[in-house]
C-alpha cells in the first residue's frame, strides 16, 4: 500500500495533463485528497512505537539500496505535506491559475518530491529526491511569477543548489567508510571530531539556505514575494520543513560528534536570524514581505530548538513544524485574499476592509493570534516547549529568542491592523469566497484542536524522537 | 453535584454563551443576545456560589480534565483547582461581570457590534476563569495569555478610529513583555519542581528541609512579578492602561478595574509560598508598588477625562496593592482586592452612566450639575467616591487601612508616603466629583436637552454595586470594636488556601484606632477642602496649555509616553528600517552578488589560462614537471 505514496502523484501528475480543462480543478482536489487517504492509512497501521518501518529495504547497484520507511516523524511530515496540497489547491481555487494543467501537474511532482524525501531511508535517494522537488517549485515560480521575478529566482535556484552540492559532497564523504547508503549503515561509521564537523557542516550548508537560517537568507524574501501565491505555500509551507526534518533524521544522527562545534554556533545563528528577521519585520511595506519575514524568524526558532537536542525541545519543533505549516499558508492565503481584491500588497494603501468583509476580518485575525502563538493555539504549545529547551539550553538564549513573543505581536498586529482598519480605502471589498473560507476556516480548526489537545501530535510523534535521541548519546553512533 | 462537577460548568457556561452568540448572534434580536450573555453569567455565578459553598471548610478539590502535554520529564495537565482563594476570585469575577453585562445590555443597545461585544465579554470571563480556577501555572498562563486576547479585542472595539486601535497593540505589546518574563519563571519552577500544578509546588517548598539557591528563588519570583507589573499595570509596564480606555466604558469597569488587572495580584498571592522565601523580590515589589501608586495618583490630579481620571486611579490602587503584598499582607490585598473591585466596578459604570447621559461626553470641564438631572447615578457615583477616598464606614476605608497599618507596624516610611497617595486619591476623587456633579451646566444645549438616566439595566448594577461598596468592609473587620465575626475573610483564606494558613494576627487594637481616625479624618478634611475649592469658589480646570509647573506635569502624564517613545519605540523602527535597508539590502544582498561574481571573475582567470598556445602549455608543463620532482624529493628526504 505504501507504494501509492509514490505511484499517486506520479499518476495523477501525468494524467491531469490530458483532462479537460474545466475538470482540472476538481481533478487536483481529488487526487490531493487521494493521497492524504493514503497517508492516514499509513498513519493506522503504524504502531508507534518509535521503531522505523520499512516498507521497502533491498540493494540495488553501487551502495544505493532501496530503503523507505517511516517513523512517527516522517508519518507526521507526511501528514503535513498531504493535508497541505489540498488546502493548497482549494485556496488557489479562484485562481485562473487552478485550470492550468501544467501548474496542477507540478503541484503533484512536488508532492512526489516531498513524498520521497519524507520516506527515503537511503542518503542518496533523500538526496535525488531533494534536488527533485526544486524542479517543480522553480517552474511553478519561473512560469507562473510576477513578471520582474527571474533575477530573484536565478538567485534562489543558485543558492539551493550550491548547498546541495555541498551535502552530496558530505554523503559521499562518508559512504567512503561505509558499505551502502542505508541510513543504519551510514550512522555506523564513526568519524574523529574534525571530520565530523566537515561533514556535518555539509549538511547544514543545504539545510541552513532552505531553511533559512541567518545569514543565508536573502533568496527567500525575493522568492517568496515573486512566487505565485501557490508557490510561496509551497515553499514555506512544506520545502523548508524538509530542513528541518533533514537536520533531525540525517545530520543530528549521523554525526552525532558534530554537535559540540556546531551547537553553539547553530544556535546562535538561528536565535539572530529570529530577532533580525523580526525586526526587519517591523516596517516592511509589502505584506507579503512581512510574513515572509515572519516566516523566516519562526522557523529560526525550530532549527535552533532543535540543535539543542533537547527532548522536549524536539518535541515542541515537531509541533511547530505542523502548526507553521498550517498558518503560513493561512496567511499567505489572506494576502492573497488582499491582492487578489485590491492588485496592491502596500500596507499604505490599504485599510479598512474589517468592515466591509467581516468574516475574513475574523479568520484573517483568528490566523494573527495563531501566528503569534496565542494559547489554545498550536504556537503556543510549540514555542512554549522549545522555549523550554532554550532556556534551560542557556538562559540568555533562551530569553533573546522569546523577545519573538513579543516583537511577533508587533509586526503582526500593525500588519493586520493597517490593512482591517482605519478609514476605508476601497469602494468595494468582497468578502470570502466559500474556497478561502474552508481553507481558513480548517486552517484555525485544526490549530485550535491541537491547541487544546495537543497530545495528539506529542504522543505520536515522541517514541520516534526518543530513538533519534538515543542515537545521539551513544559516542558510536550505533 | 460535587464541586468537582461543579468547576468544569462553570468555566464552560461562559465559553457557550460566547459561541451560540458568536455564530448566531447576527440573526438574533438585541434582547435575546443580551439575554443569553447575562444568563449563562448568572448561572455561572450561582454555580460558583454552590462550589464555594461545597468547598469552604474542606480540603481543596481538582477536577482533572485532560492531560495536554506528557513528556519525559514533566506533564501538563488541564485541571481546575478550587480552594478559597480561587473561588473567591470566582465569585468576583462572576459575581461582578454578571453586573457588567447587565449594565453592557442597556449601554450598548445602539452599538452596531452588539452581539460581538458580548461575544468578546463571555470570551473574557472564560479566560479570566481558567485563569484563577486552573491547577497549575500553565493554565494560568493559558487564562493569562487569554484575557490579554479578549482585552485587546475590547479596547480595539471601535476600530474604526485607528487611535483604538492603536491603544489596543499598545496593550497587546506591553502585556507580552511581562508574559515573556512569566513564561520564564515558568520555566524556571518547571525546571526547579519537575511540575507546575499549584499544589505540588506548595507541598515542595513548604516540607521541612526545603532548600533552593537564593539566585534561583529570586529569579523564579522576579519573573512572575514581571509577569504581574505587565498585566497589573505597574511602573514601568502600566502606560497600557490609560490608553485602555478607548474601549467601550462597561470594558474599562470590567477588565481594566475589577478582573484582569487584579490578576498579577492574583498571581503574587497564589505563589505566597515562593514568595516567602524571596525576600528582594518583596522589597523590590514593595518599592515599585510605591512608586507607582504615587505616580498615578500624582498623574491622575489633573487628568481631566473622566475615564482617565479612574484609569490612573485604578493604576495607583494596584500599586498600593503590590505594596501590601511586598509585605507580606496577602489577606489584606485580597481583601482590598474585593473591595476595589466593587467601588471602582461601580465608579467605571457611573461614569458610563454619565458618558451615556453626555452623548459621549467624556471631558469633565465640559460637564457639571449633573447632581439634579441623573440622580441615581449621582448618588451612587457619590458612594463610590467616599469608599474610594477611604471615609470611615466605608468599605474601601477598611480595606486600605489593613494596608496602612501593615505599613505602620514594619515601616514607618512606607506609611508615610501611602498616606499622601490615598491623600492625593481623595482630592483627585473628590474633585472629579464635584466637577462632574455640582456648579453650572457646561455642555451645549444640545447635550442638556438630551441628558437622561439610563434604563433599569444600567441603574440596577449601580445601585447593587453601591451596597457593595457600602458594606463590603464588613468581610474583614478589624478587631477593634467587636470580637467576634472580625478578619473573616482571613479566617477564610486560612483554612485551605495554600501559602496563607498562619493564624491571623491581630494588631494592637489602640493603634488600628488611632491610625483609622487618623486617616479617616484626613479624608473628611480633603473632601471638605475640596468642597470648598470647586463647589464654594466653583473653579473649573483650565486648559491644559494653561498649566504649569507641576500641574502640567500631572496633565502631560509625567511625559512617560514620550520617553518610551524615545527609548524604545523609535530605536527599533530605526533599527528595522535601516536594518532592512543597509544591512539587508546592501550589506548581504551585495556580499552573495558578490560572491557570486568573484565565482564568475576566477572562471575568467582559469579561462585565460586556456589559450590554445602550444608553447604556453608546454611551458606549464615544465613548471609542473619541476614542481612534482620537488615534492617527491622534499618528500622522500623527510
Amino acid at each position: 500500500m505504501e507504494v501509492l505514496l509514490f505511484i499517486l502523484p506520479v499518476f495523477f501528475a501525468l494524467s491531469v495533463l490530458i483532462i479537460p480543462k474545466q475538470g482540472v480543478r476538481a481533478y487536483g482536489i481529488i487526487g490531493s485528497l487521494a493521497v492524504l487517504v493514503v497517508v492516514i492509512a499509513c498513519m493506522m497501521q503504524y504502531n508507534n512505537d518509535g521503531t522505523m518501518h520499512l516498507f521497502m529495504q533491498k540493494p540495488w547497484f553501487y551502495g544505493i539500496t532501496l530503503s523507505f520507511g517511516y517513523d512517527g516523524i516522517s508519518l507526521l511530515m507526511l501528514l503535513l505535506t498531504a493535508v497541505l496540497v489540498p488546502l493548497i489547491l482549494v485556496s488557489n481555487f479562484k485562481n485562473e491559475l487552478a485550470e492550468n494543467r501544467l501548474f496542477t501537474s507540478m503541484v503533484f511532482f512536488m508532492q512526489l518530491g516531498l513524498i520521497g524525501v519524507f520516506i527515503s531511508m537511503d542518503g542518496l535517494w533523500f538526496y535525488v529526491f531533494w534536488e527533485i522537488t526544486l524542479i517543480p517549485i522553480f517552474l511553478i515560480s519561473w512560469w507562473f511569477g510576477a513578471p520582474e521575478r527571474k533575477a530573484a529566482l536565478t538567485k534562489f535556484f543558485i543558492y539551493t543548489f550550491v548547498g546541495s552540492l555541498a551535502m552530496l559532497a558530505a554523503l559521499i564523504g562518508i559512504k567512503v567508510n561505509a558499505p551502502t547508503f542505508f541510513i543504519e549503515d551510514l550512522k555506523a561509521v564513526v568519524f574523529t571530531g574534525k571530520t565530523a564537523c566537515w561533514l556535518a557542516l555539509g549538511f547544514f550548508l543545504a539545510f541552513a539556505i532552505k531553511i533559512p537560517v541567518f545569514p543565508f537568507h536573502t533568496w527567500q524574501p525575493d522568492t517568496y514575494t515573486k512566487s505565485p501565491m501557490a508557490g510561496t505555500m509551497l515553499l514555506s509551507g512544506i520545502m523548508l520543513k524538509m530542513a528541518l526534518y533533514g537536520m533531525i533524521r540525517w545530520m543530528l544522527p549521523l554525526f552525532p560528534e558534530a554537535i559540540h562545534c556546531l551547537q553553539y554556533p547553530v544556535i546562535i545563528l538561528a536565535t539572530i536570524g529570529v530577532v533580525y528577521a523580526a525586526i526587519i519585520a517591523v516596517k516592511q511595506k509589502d505584506i507579503k514581505r512581512v510574513f515572509a519575514f515572519a516566516s523566516m524568524s519562526h522557523v529560526g526558532l525550530i532549527a535552533a530548538a532543535i540543535m539543542t537536542c533537547n527532548f522536549d525541545a524536539l518535541s515542541g519543533s515537531m509541533v511547530q513544524i505542523l502548526n507553521h505549516g498550517l498558518v503560513a499558508v493561512g496567511l499567505f492565503l489572506a494576502v492573497e485574499i488582499i491582492e487578489r481584491r485590491t492588485g496592491t500588497r502596500n500596507l499604505d494603501e490599504l485599510g479598512g476592509f474589517a468592515k466591509q468583509a467581516p468574516k475574513f476580518a475574523f479568520w484573517f485575525a483568528a490566523l494573527a493570534f495563531a501566528s503569534v502563538s496565542v494559547p489554545l493555539t498550536s504556537g503556543f504549545i510549540g514555542e512554549f516547549l522549545m522555549l523550554k529547551g532554550l532556556v534551560g539550553f542557556d538562559m540568555v538564549v533562551g530569553i533573546v529568542a522569546g523577545t519573538t513573543l513579543i516583537l511577533g505581536a508587533v509586526y503582526t498586529f500593525r500588519a493586520y491592523q493597517l490593512s482591517m482598519y482605519g478609514p476605508v480605502t476601497r469602494d468595494h471589498f468582497a468578502d470570502l469566497h466559500w474556497s478561502e473560507l474552508i481553507v481558513l476556516a480548517l486552517i484555525i480548526i485544526a490549530v485550535v484542536i491541537f491547541g487544546v489537545y495537543p497530545a495528539a501530535i506529542t504522543d505520536f510523534v515522541n517514541p520516534s524522537i526518543k530513538v533519534v535521541l538515543e542515537t545521539l548519546s551513544t559516542p558510536s553512533g550505533l | 453535584m460535587s464541586v468537582s462537577q461543579l468547576l468544569p460548568l462553570i468555566v464552560l457556561l461562559p465559553l457557550i454563551g460566547a459561541f451560540i452568540n458568536g455564530t448566531l448572534g447576527k440573526n438574533l434580536s438585541k434582547t435575546i443576545v443580551g439575554t443569553i450573555a447575562t444568563g449563562v453569567m448568572l448561572v455561572s455565578f450561582i454555580l460558583a456560589t454552590m462550589a464555594f459553598m461545597g468547598v469552604q471548610h474542606g480540603k481543596p478539590v481538582t477536577a482533572h480534565l485532560f492531560t495536554m502535554i506528557q513528556t519525559e520529564s514533566f506533564s501538563l495537565h488541564a485541571r481546575l483547582y478550587a480552594d478559597n482563594l480561587s473561588m473567591w476570585m470566582t465569585m468576583i469575577v462572576t459575581g461582578v461581570g454578571t453586573l457588567i453585562h447587565l449594565f453592557s445590555m442597556g449601554y450598548m443597545k445602539h452599538d452596531a457590534g452588539y452581539y460581538k461585544f458580548f461575544v468578546y465579554l463571555n470570551l473574557f470571563i472564560f479566560a479570566m476563569l481558567v485563569l484563577v480556577l486552573g491547577s497549575n501555572y500553565f493554565m494560568l498562563f493559558f487564562g493569562w495569555e487569554g484575557v490579554g486576547i479578549c482585552s485587546y479585542l475590547l479596547i480595539g472595539f471601535w476600530y474604526q478610529d485607528f487611535k483604538n486601535t492603536l491603544a489596543a497593540r499598545k496593550a497587546f505589546i506591553m502585556n507580552r513583555i511581562g508574559d515573556l518574563g512569566l513564561l520564564i519563571g515558568l520555566f524556571l519552577i518547571l525546571g526547579k519542581f519537575g511540575t507546575l500544578e499549584y499544589a505540588e509546588v506548595a507541598k515542595a517548598v513548604m516540607a521541612k528541609g526545603f532548600e533552593i539557591s537564593e539566585c534561583l528563588i529570586f529569579g523564579i519570583t522576579i519573573c512572575l512579578f514581571i509577569g504581574a507589573t505587565g498585566k497589573s499595570a505597574q511602573i514601568p509596564l502600566f502606560t497600557w492602561l490609560p490608553d485602555a480606555m478607548a474601549g467601550p466604558t462597561p470594558v474599562s469597569a470590567l477588565i481594566h478595574a475589577a478582573t484582569m488587572v487584579t490578576a498579577g495580584i492574583f498571581l503574587t498571592v497564589r505563589s505566597s509560598y515562593l514568595f516567602e522565601h524571596a525576600e528582594l523580590t518583596k522589597e523590590i515589589m514593595l518599592y515599585i508598588g510605591l512608586a507607582t501608586s504615587i505616580v498615578a495618583a500624582f498623574i491622575a490630579m489633573r487628568q481631566n477625562d473622566i475615564k482617565k481620571v479612574l484609569a490612573y486611579s485604578t493604576v495607583s490602587q494596584l500599586g498600593m496593592l503590590f505594596v501590601a503584598l511586598g509585605m507580606g499582607a496577602y489577606t489584606a490585598a485580597m481583601f482590598h482586592v474585593t473591595t476595589h473591585a466593587f467601588f471602582k466596578a461601580l465608579l467605571f459604570l457611573g461614569s458610563g452612566s454619565v458618558i451615556h447621559a453626555m452623548s459621549d461626553e467624556q471631558d469633565i470641564r465640559k460637564m457639571g450639575g449633573l447632581r439634579k438631572k441623573i440622580p441615581i447615578t449621582h448618588f451612587t457615583f457619590l458612594i463610590g467616591t467616599l469608599a474610594i477616598s477611604g471615609i470611615p464606614l466605608l468599605s474601601g476605608f477598611y480595606s486600605k487601612d489593613e494596608i496602612i497599618g501593615h505599613a505602620f507596624e514594619s515601616h514607618k516610611f512606607v506609611y508615610f508616603a501611602l498616606m499622601f497617595s490615598s491623600a492625593l486619591t481623595a482630592i483627585y476623587m473628590f474633585r472629579l466629583y464635584f466637577v462632574t456633579f455640582f456648579g453650572t451646566f457646561r455642555g451645549t444645549h444640545e447635550q442638556e436637552h438630551h441628558v437622561h438616566e439610563g434604563p433599569a439595566s444600567m441603574t440596577l448594577p449601580l445601585i447593587i454595586l453601591a451596597v457593595l461598596s457600602v458594606f463590603g468592609g464588613l468581610l474583614n473587620l478589624p478587631g477593634v470594636f467587636l470580637h467576634n465575626g472580625t478578619h473573616w475573610l482571613s479566617h477564610h483564606y486560612a483554612q485551605n488556601v495554600d501559602g496563607l494558613m498562619t493564624p491571623v494576627e491581630h494588631g494592637d487594637p489602640n493603634t488600628t484606632l488611632m491610625l483609622m481616625v487618623a486617616a479617616g479624618a484626613m479624608a473628611v478634611i480633603i473632601a471638605i477642602v475640596t468642597y470648598i475649592v470647586y463647589v464654594k469658589k466653583n473653579s473649573v480646570p483650565v486648559a491644559d496649555e494653561q498649566l504649569k509647573g507641576w500641574e502640567k506635569a500631572s496633565a502631560m502624564k509625567l511625559y512617560f509616553d514620550e520617553i518610551y517613545d524615545f527609548l524604545f519605540v523609535k530605536p527599533t523602527l530605526w533599527l528595522s528600517e535601516k536594518g532592512a535597508h543597509y544591512f539587508e539590502g546592501a550589506f548581504l544582498h551585495r556580499s552573495v552578488v558578490g560572491l557570486g561574481k568573484t565565482i564568475g571573475k576566477s572562471g575568467d582567470l582559469i579561462r585565460k589560462i586556456q589559450t590554445g598556445r602550444t608553447d604556453n602549455y608546454i611551458l606549464w608543463m615544465v613548471f609542473g614537471i619541476i614542481g612534482l620532482i620537488v615534492y617527491y624529493i622534499i618528500y622522500y628526504k623527510n
